[in-house]
């Protein structure tokens, strides 16, 4: 499982960001890239030493700035859930219609961003093919 | 890449890796990267009384980015050659 | 690549730059090295207390922090009572 996949998995949940300068910011996750460039909101900012407080209603975090990110336990089982129903939709796709590797703009199964609006519920966004999927 | 390509010689071979957190640790070298990202097995760490961390630890993968230093056994290191080839492939990146 | 196959879904230490030492079970890696732990665990060791472990649950762990991961002997890793265990912590990296 690619740690980015459960990143682009963690949009709209609760999050805890370290950076590599010991801030720390925790608030829910709006969304991010490959880099691992974030937006988070409604956020709470810790200073590195931890007697510092700030409220933000937003802010961007640059990915190369993180230290770790902690995300909440039950996305991992939700990860490896869609990943796993993503790879037997792609399996059952690919058996009934042939497709050569470029498989853009195919009705089938989501080979790569994996992720359809239907499976978790919760608001749909554009720009989720982004992941790396599966 | 050429210093990849002697580490990727030396697979199977005993090597000390100094880290840039001072641990130093000795184990069989079984693969290299082109990061110069290093696996161990059989690893051993030195002053194992000061750095109980890695008690438990059998083989370890070391990012290549914080290793300091890596002690190469010299009986398996053809100085002659290394040293041609990396005249080699400066006269080579000099062409360039 | 030298990479990280073989440590998925094993109990693994990852040390990081700053000098902690996390235990969990590598969920998933990526070309930058870029690490997935789920049920981790910091390892806070100090000169005059037992090893404290603090759970910390899922985590994402980016490349770049890592100095080393380690796959663990769970059955050695258990008969170790962390609690008889005093060591300086590791210390950070420095360049």
């Amino acid at each position: 499982m690619l740690p980015l996949s459960l990143l682009n998995a963690a949009q709209n949940k609760p999050m805890l960001v370290e950076l590599k300068n010991g801030e720390t910011f925790n608030g829910h996750l709006v969304n991010c890239d490959n880099f691992m460039n974030i937006t988070l909101r409604e956020v709470y900012q810790t200073n590195a030493e931890g007697d510092r407080f700030w409220k933000l209603k937003e802010c961007y975090i640059r990915g190369s700035t993180i230290k770790y990110l902690r995300v909440p336990d039950p996305l991992l089982d939700a990860v490896k859930e869609e990943q796993k129903m993503a790879r037997e939709l792609g399996r059952s796709a690919r058996g009934s219609h042939v497709s050569g590797s470029g498989n853009r703009g195919g009705r089938g199964a989501p080979q790569r961003g994996g992720r359809g609006g239907m499976v978790r519920g919760g608001p749909t966004r554009g720009g989720r093919g982004r992941g790396r999927g599966a | 890449m050429l210093i990849f390509s002697v580490f990727k010689t030396l697979t199977d071979q005993t090597v000390t890796v100094e880290l840039k957190n001072d641990l130093s640790i000795t184990g069989v070298l079984k693969s290299v990267d082109q990061f110069l990202n290093i696996r161990l097995d059989s690893i051993k760490v030195l002053d194992e009384t000061r750095h109980p961390h890695m008690m438990a630890v059998k083989n370890c993968f070391i990012r290549g980015s914080v290793v300091r230093y890596v002690q190469l056994p010299a009986e398996h290191v053809d100085t002659q050659l290394l040293e041609d080839a990396t005249r080699r492939e400066a006269a080579a990146q000099a062409k360039r | 690549m030298s990479g990280l196959q073989g440590y998925v879904d094993q109990r693994v230490l990852l040390i990081l730059q700053d000098g902690r030492a996390i235990v969990g079970v590598m969920a998933g890696y990526d070309q930058k090295s870029n690490v997935v732990l789920s049920d981790s665990k910091e390892r806070v060791y100090s000169p005059d207390e037992g090893v404290e472990e603090i759970p910390l649950g899922l985590y994402l762990v980016k490349g770049d922090q890592i100095v080393l991961i380690g796959e663990l002997d769970e059955a050695l890793d258990q008969s170790v009572d962390l609690a008889t265990i005093r060591a300086e912590p590791l210390p950070p990296i420095r360049y």
